[in-house]
């Protein structure tokens, strides 16, 4: 997933799965959480990040984002379950997760009864394709890339506004049954449905790009207000019913959201929990040394903690291209002299960032196999590094972003910056603007020979894991390449086409993983560390659950009763 | 200046000068101060040294990884080998960190100030003694550098140069560049007050040229006010280069600077206090010591400026 969209999932919003949560579930009272009375009183939400664009043709999410699954409801959805039943998909609007036929590359679904748009129009088959046709619009740039790669025939279809036809690919033959045509096997299909590009849009009531200004709920609540990049306020949405959507909970009358605020400031507010400020949680501001210096010590605070792991990898990423990263020893080399607790430290400690040596993180949805054929230990083997490298040294350049917000800034990179002098390897920092630094290493032209790097799951499965990064066919040479390494190995490509033909999960998870544990040995990557996520919640806030998709408490679940 | 003229006395004036600011408390203090600082900037390699520490060596075993990175033990791991603790997040020694710090600081301040200095003479001389063309020209662009808001401009230009340039150097200059203004404004006034005196007008008419007459009769007269201004807009300019670190354009890491931890140190101050305090309170010393040497410069040199402050 590409961390530099952040959008209404704004970059911390990445979370994760299992851990202690289960045990504490988010409920103060100690009373078990009753779905059936939590309704009332007003949600606010304090985040960082802005909503740029609330159209869910330009959203990009992760299972369907956390508030923009308030409004869109999409064919299926993450299963908002702690842990790892949290690491599947569930039906939203349609019946089950769709019948995989031709060998997984045709996906049909059926919709459930019931279902409305917040003007009391029922929801069709349509409606959804209308939806997906206008992601393919020009005019609405911003989803994930998959749908055009794995329809037949879309590549390039310009969208409903030049192409009215729309896609032959999908079919309609009924209001209740749509039908999707793939161009290869995609296993996958159920999770790529939770995106917000599945969800429902009526042709009659599309303005284009200021669709945004007021986008059609199909979910819980509906847009009250809206200010981009400032402020949403949801209110309940009259047509909506709980007997169609077992899956949100949908509990606080009103649900207000306010970005643009420090992460300091929202923890502050979190913590001290003053007025309104008692029903507060956020989506994107994961705790700082400041509250994480208060928690673990038996105090108020411990009781409102959302621990969570979203699937996402910090990484050191070599350009196989270049030199001196195209002789494997040097490569090994600096995998043996990476200090990888100094990384976690610069993260934020150990509370938010674990120790990696696989490239996959440790979900078991992604097929997690753990493996460590450079041990550096915690502090990294200097003797080991320094025998395999060169005499005289090592001099070398590591990009990384102009600062931390994405964890690719500054204080990563001096901490590996000063992992490798210990080996002997002097390393100068290239620091580039944020804003612009994907765009610098995902052009094969540009992209330098060392750089920070991080990807979390699109959803939790090997493959949005692995294929990006590894695939051969994936070297996108005009930009937004993300195989940094340019590796390019025909086997691997033809095992990556094998897996994605499973339509088991468990079964493909076991060979994402297998295959991540034979790539590893090329030392393509030094994997740094993997992602945890901690969130506070404000006093009255009950059912705070990280979902094992995202790591997060879930904005349909929570209470503030 | 307003004291006689005096151009050949100036051996025994300078005795009394510095008789009478030995004998300003406020002066002695600040001087002493300002004094041990450069020492410990100067010596920064020597200090680490002997403290046995490194401004960049990271110390993970002396971190509380699970509460953020917090150091372990009391006041930010003051110990025996660290004996300001170490940096949260890191375990660099702030000790070190500070020393060296201190070298950015000082050093960026001191050069932006005799850059600023020596522009603002030349400018305000030239436009004190240049003809009415030239000092309109000059003028106008003083009033232009004046009425630039510094801050704002420094910070664009600060964030647009390539990383690779040399930082504190260019902060130097930037600073400078934006902030000649005061000094060119007071030597003009001065040159303007002090040309229509006695001794000047006799080397004219004796027949030296503009430059002799700028650098034999002018420049010596120009010495106290130019001076005290200095030592008054030294803080200020440790102030803008702090302010820019802070504001994440200055110094580029891991070059420690007081601005630049002072920035870090914001998200620590209630985990670590001592992170906020160590930089805080020598930025405080320092700028505080600069103002006192500055005012009691300017109660001796500046007659005038001790009637008006008494």
């Amino acid at each position: 997933m590409r961390r530099t969209v952040p959008l209404l999932v704004a970059a911390t919003v990445l979370t994760g799965a299992l851990t202690a949560c289960q045990g504490d579930a988010g409920t103060t009272s100690g009373a078990a959480f009753d779905p059936a009375t939590c309704q009332g009183g007003t949600l606010s939400v304090l985040n960082q990040g802005g909503i740029t664009h609330l159209d869910p043709a330009r959203l990009y999410t992760s299972g369907g984002g956390n508030i923009p699954s308030l409004l869109f409801r999409t064919l299926t959805t993450r299963n908002r379950q702690p842990g790892e039943a949290g690491t599947k998909p569930a039906p939203d609007l349609a019946t089950d997760l769709g019948t995989p036929s031709d060998g997984a590359r045709t996906w049909t679904y059926k919709l459930r009864d019931g279902i409305f748009f917040e003007d009391g129009t029922p929801i069709t088959a349509a409606d959804i394709k209308y939806g997906i046709e206008r992601s393919f619009a020009p005019e609405l740039p911003g989803g994930a890339p998959y749908l055009r790669d794995w329809l037949v025939d879309a590549a390039g279809y310009q969208g409903p506004y030049k192409q009215p036809d729309g896609i032959k690919a999908i079919e309609t033959p009924d209001d209740k049954t749509i039908v999707f045509k793939l161009r290869k096997a995609e296993g996958d299909f159920p999770f790529l449905a939770t995106a917000t590009q599945f969800a429902p849009v009526p042709r009659a009531k599309d303005k284009g790009v200021d669709y945004e200004k007021h986008p059609i709920s199909s979910g819980p609540y509906m847009v009250a207000s809206y200010e981009q990049k400032k402020s949403l306020s949801l209110v309940r949405n009259p047509h909506w019913s709980a007997k169609s959507d077992p899956l949100r909970y949908a509990c606080p009358d009103k649900i207000d959201v306010t970005s643009g605020l420090d992460a300091a400031v929202i923890n502050q507010r979190l913590v001290t929990g003053a007025g309104q400020d008692a029903n507060a949680v956020t989506t994107d501001a994961v705790v700082g040394p400041e509250q994480l210096a208060q928690l673990g010590t038996g105090s108020e605070l411990d009781k409102r903690v959302a621990r969570g792991e979203f699937p996402s990898t910090t990484y050191l990423a070599f350009n196989l291209k270049k030199k001196p990263f195209d002789d494997q020893k040097v490569r090994e080399a600096l995998s043996y002299a990476i200090n990888r607790t100094s990384v976690v430290n610069a993260l934020g400690g150990s509370a938010v960032a674990g120790p990696s040596t696989t490239f996959l993180p440790p979900q078991a949805a992604l097929g997690y196999q753990p493996y460590d054929y450079f041990p550096a230990g915690d502090g990294g083997d200097v003797t080991k590094a320094k025998q395999l490298l060169p005499a005289g040294g090592l001099s070398i350049e590591l990009a990384h972003e102009n600062d931390d917000a994405n964890g690719l800034g500054p204080k990563v990179a001096a901490a590996v910056q000063n992992a490798f002098k210990q080996a002997g390897i002097t390393v100068t920092l290239t620091a580039i603007d944020s804003a612009t630094y994907r765009d610098v290493t995902g052009k094969p032209a540009t992209q330098p020979a060392l750089s920070l790097q991080n990807w979390g799951a699109d959803w939790p499965s090997g493959g949005p894991f692995l294929i990006p990064i590894f695939d051969g066919r994936q070297i996108i040479t005009a930009g937004g390449n993300f195989n940094l390494a340019q590796y390019n190995d025909p086997a691997v490509n033809a095992e990556i086409d094998a897996i994605n033909a499973l339509t088991d999960p468990a079964a493909a998870a076991k060979r994402w993983g297998a295959l991540d544990a034979k790539i590893g040995k090329l030392a393509l990557v030094v994997p740094l560390t993997h992602e945890k996520d901690v969130y506070l919640y404000g006093k009255n806030v009950k059912n705070a659950v990280p979902d094992g998709w995202r790591g997060q408490y879930d904005l349909a679940r929570v209470s503030v009763k | 200046m307003t004291s006689p003229p005096a151009a050949p006395t100036v051996p025994p004036r300078a005795r009394t000068v510095w008789h009478r600011l030995l004998r300003d408390r406020g002066f002695v203090i600040g001087a002493s101060i300002v004094l041990v600082m450069v020492a410990v900037a100067v010596a920064a390699p020597l200090l680490d040294r002997a403290a046995g520490q490194d401004p960049n060596t990271y110390h993970d075993t002396l971190l509380d990884s699970a509460r953020g990175g917090v150091p372990l033990g009391r006041f930010g791991g003051i110990s025996a080998e660290h004996w300001l603790g170490v940096e949260p997040g890191t375990g660099r020694d702030l000790f070190a960190r500070v020393v060296y710090g201190a070298r950015v600081s000082l050093g960026v301040a001191v050069s932006a100030t005799v850059l600023q200095v020596v522009i603002g003479v030349v400018v305000g001389v030239a436009a004190g003694l240049g003809g009415r063309f030239v000092d309109a020209v000059l003028s106008r662009l003083v009033d232009l550098v004046l009425s630039v808001p510094s801050l704002v401009l420094a910070i664009s230009l600060l964030a647009i140069v390539p990383p690779s340039w040399p930082r504190p150097a260019l902060l130097a200059v930037v600073i400078a560049v934006l902030g000649w203004g005061g000094t060119a404004r007071i030597s003009r006034g001065e040159t303007l007050s002090l040309r229509t005196r006695d001794y000047v007008a006799a080397a004219r008419v004796s027949g030296s040229g503009p430059w002799r007459v700028a650098r034999r009769e002018i420049l010596p007269g120009l010495a106290p006010p130019v001076l005290t201004y200095a030592a008054l807009i030294l803080p200020t300019n440790m102030i803008i280069e702090a302010g820019l670190s802070f504001l994440g354009v200055g110094v580029r890491p891991p070059t420690p600077s007081w601005g630049q931890m002072l920035s870090t140190a914001t998200t620590w101050f209630r985990a670590d206090p001592m992170y906020v305090a160590v930089p805080g309170v020598l930025l405080f010393l320092t700028l505080l010591a600069f103002v006192l040497a500055a005012t009691g410069l300017r109660r001796v040199l500046d007659p005038r400026q001790r009637e008006v402050l008494r």
